[in-house]
């Protein structure tokens, strides 16, 4: 799984680009994904992977690996982001790799 | 004419911002000191002009449309962009554009055989206010953004990179101005933001690229410096290098294809690894 493997049409791929770009989308997400999702028209594989966080799976789906950190960052929050921050450590867990420094 | 006095390549890692107390004191003076040494190298030069190369990040262009570069020609630019303020933890900030230049860039590019693509407006990550914020703090020269894309396949090769390079140092030169302009590659060095070596740093291919840097044989750069290579360095993050390529090229141009690695640090809690390099021309 890396840049090469990227499903370009991907609706996702879509949702992450406008979420990070528009305060009011990344608003609006915040208070009602199942909107935000139906809005993009993510296939039903792809809104199980977002409620459930789940960062490797939106991966092996077709996300560009650069979007997926940024989206635990859209779940946890971008301030801070050291090793041991809430965002890295649920990028970490969801991809079964070791936070460490 | 204006005139390119240097051109460089550093990391723009967000980590330097954003959580650098989170790294071992050795780390943090090494990082700091490399970028102290780059302003002071900046205040020697006094460029009136910078012309930066760098990752769009998927921030500007979206899958479904990517140029290999895009030159911002905007008469005023401002950063960060709002959803990336809090994790880069830099103050916002505005810096003039220089869209003379920027039209020319585009416009001789393209006589030259490079197809750019240009836009008014471009939201900064940072990928521009790390490294201005260090190098140009008081934010008082002009600035040309081109971003480009070396993230998502396929992306420019190193010998378009290099050739890119070639032809802005020769539309610099050619510009009707007394201008002093610096070329400043940003990116880079090995990290992997999206992959399994997100918390991995790949010194033996930082070391690598640095000597590659030092030597200035643009042949070898051309041969090596491929896309499997890159990957190397980590799947979705050395591929910024090419930037530093492009600086490399505008370099040759100029008369010095040799850089000086101005500092090195590998830093596993930034997430990269960060040092710069710098083509003397003066």
């Amino acid at each position: 799984m890396g840049i090469r493997d990227t499903d370009k049409t991907l609706p996702s791929n879509r949702m992450v680009f406008e979420l990070r770009r528009d305060e009011q989308k990344y608003l609006a997400f915040k208070q009602d994904i199942e909107a935000s999702m139906t809005a993009y028209a993510l296939s039903e594989e792809e809104k199980r992977a977002w409620r459930d966080m789940d960062i490797e799976a939106l991966g092996a789906m077709g996300v560009h690996p650069y979007f997926l950190p940024q989206i635990s960052r859209l779940f946890k929050g971008g301030s801070r982001n050291h090793n041991d921050s809430d965002a890295a450590r649920l990028y970490a867990e969801k991809m079964g790799i070791a936070s460490q420094d | 004419m204006a005139k390119i006095v240097a051109t460089l390549g550093v990391a723009h890692a967000p980590g330097v911002t954003g959580w650098i107390d989170k790294a071992p004191q050795h780390e943090q003076d090494g990082v700091l000191a490399g970028y102290a040494q780059f302003q002071k190298l900046m205040d020697e030069v006094r460029p009136d002009v910078v012309i930066g190369i760098a990752n769009d990040h998927l921030l500007n262009f979206s899958l479904d449309n990517i140029p290999d570069f895009c030159v911002g020609i905007g008469e005023q630019w401002a950063g960060p962009a709002p959803w990336f303020r809090d994790w880069l933890n830099v103050p916002d900030y505005t810096v003039r554009g220089h869209r003379d230049l920027g039209r020319a860039l585009v416009r001789e590019s393209a006589k030259a055989g490079i197809n750019h693509a240009f836009a008014d407006k471009l939201l900064f990550d940072d990928n521009w206010s790390v490294p201005l914020k260090f190098l140009f703090p008081r934010y008082d020269v002009r600035f040309v953004p081109i971003h480009m894309n070396p993230i998502v396949p396929p992306v420019p090769t190193a010998a378009h990179c290099y050739a890119v390079g070639e032809t802005i140092a020769r539309i610099v030169q050619a510009f009707p101005s007394d201008e002093r302009v610096v070329i400043m590659g940003t990116g880079g060095l090995s990290h992997d933001p999206g992959g399994k070596d997100y918390f991995t740093v790949h010194e033996e291919f930082d070391r690598w690229f640095l000597a590659l840097m030092e030597e200035g044989n643009a042949d070898r750069v051309k041969r090596e410096l491929t896309f499997e290579k890159l990957l190397t360095g980590g799947d979705g993050g050395a591929g910024e290098l090419l930037a530093w390529v492009v600086a490399m090229g505008a370099a040759a141009v100029c008369g010095n294809a040799r850089a000086e690695t101005v500092f090195y640090v590998p830093s596993v809690p930034m997430r990269c690894g960060m040092g710069g390099v710098y083509w003397r021309l003066e």
